[in-house]
């Protein structure tokens, strides 16, 4: 099998991991060092940041596991290339607080070291990701309307 | 070797943009291409999903009509037989009000036969709105949710 191929299974073992709330399994495909990065506004959602070693990585995934019942992804597109991973993701997540879904299409860029994940990186829609979030529009926000968050 | 088709449409894409030069570009996309750019519509017409080559070509001269690419820098690459994905940041001037705006980007592109069929974009729109809007959004603090 290619190293391609592999680091493409070993993605999605890790996605599997997540999406069935196994974190230990999860983190055991990072390295101890793993580094993750999104970008998305900390008023909303506060918990998402940079996230340096297994133990942070760890907490925000715990935060997530909190806040949402249930994770599900889908892959519909992903490249491989050496010891890099590019996956299209769209990935659902259902809120605790009241059962509603959060549509979320997201790219993530891993980079593999000695087969773990070293690195990740997410670009998201992160305009219509805090819209869901919020459950409103933004636009009276834009406008100076005030709006009370949750 | 044989070049991979992302370089040629990337060439392509910049040239279009810049230059107003579209015929390479046209001949580079699959008469059923299928095209999403994802981010609020209602702000930027030139979002949003395409299907086909006039439709796309239609977003390109709208990404004409509105930016100027000043440089950008692939931070990752990722080539596949007839697929690539990349992150990059662009660094762009909008016409209209000469206002510089750079930009996180994530392409995932396929092609068939040296051509375009599929190509996926997101941004982080939420620093988008931001810069063209030229001041901060202020949202409420969440604690609880999210």
């Amino acid at each position: 099998m290619t190293v391609e191929k592999l680091n493409r299974q070993r993605v999605l073992h890790l996605l599997d991991a997540i999406a069935r709330s196994d974190l230990q399994a999860a983190l055991s495909c990072c390295t101890d060092d793993v580094d993750f990065l999104t970008h998305a506004p900390i008023d909303v959602l506060p918990h998402i940041g940079p996230c340096h070693g297994k133990k942070e990585l760890g907490e925000f995934w715990r935060t997530v596991q909190e806040r949402y019942a249930e994770i599900r992804y889908e892959v519909p597109q992903i490249v491989a290339e050496g010891d890099t991973v590019a996956a299209y993701l769209r990935v659902f997540f259902r809120k605790r607080s009241n059962d509603r879904i959060v549509q979320v299409d997201m790219a993530v860029f891993y980079t593999f070291r000695n087969g773990q994940v070293a690195q990740i990186r997410e670009i998201i829609d992160s305009y219509d990701l805090v819209q869901q979030v919020l459950e409103r529009e933004i636009g009276p926000l834009i406008l100076g309307e005030r709006v009370d968050g949750g | 070797m044989t070049e991979h088709s992302l370089w040629r449409f990337s060439r392509a894409l910049h040239r279009a943009i810049n230059d107003r030069h579209f015929e390479d570009i046209e001949a580079l996309i699959d008469e059923d291409v299928e095209w999403a750019l994802y981010g609020p519509i209602d702000m930027f017409p030139f979002l949003g999903a395409r299907q086909g080559k006039d439709a796309v070509l239609d977003v390109i001269r709208q990404l004409a009509d509105n930016f100027q690419v000043r440089r950008f820098d692939r931070e990752s690459i990722m080539l596949g037989v007839d697929s690539a994905a990349s992150m990059l940041r662009y660094s762009l001037t909008a016409l209209d009000s000469n206002k510089p705006i750079s930009l996180r980007v994530a392409q995932f592109a396929q092609f068939r036969a040296g051509k375009l069929t599929s190509m996926r974009v997101l941004i982080d729109t939420f620093d988008l709105v931001e810069q063209a809007l030229g001041r901060a959004i202020h949202l409420p603090k969440m604690t609880s949710v999210g």
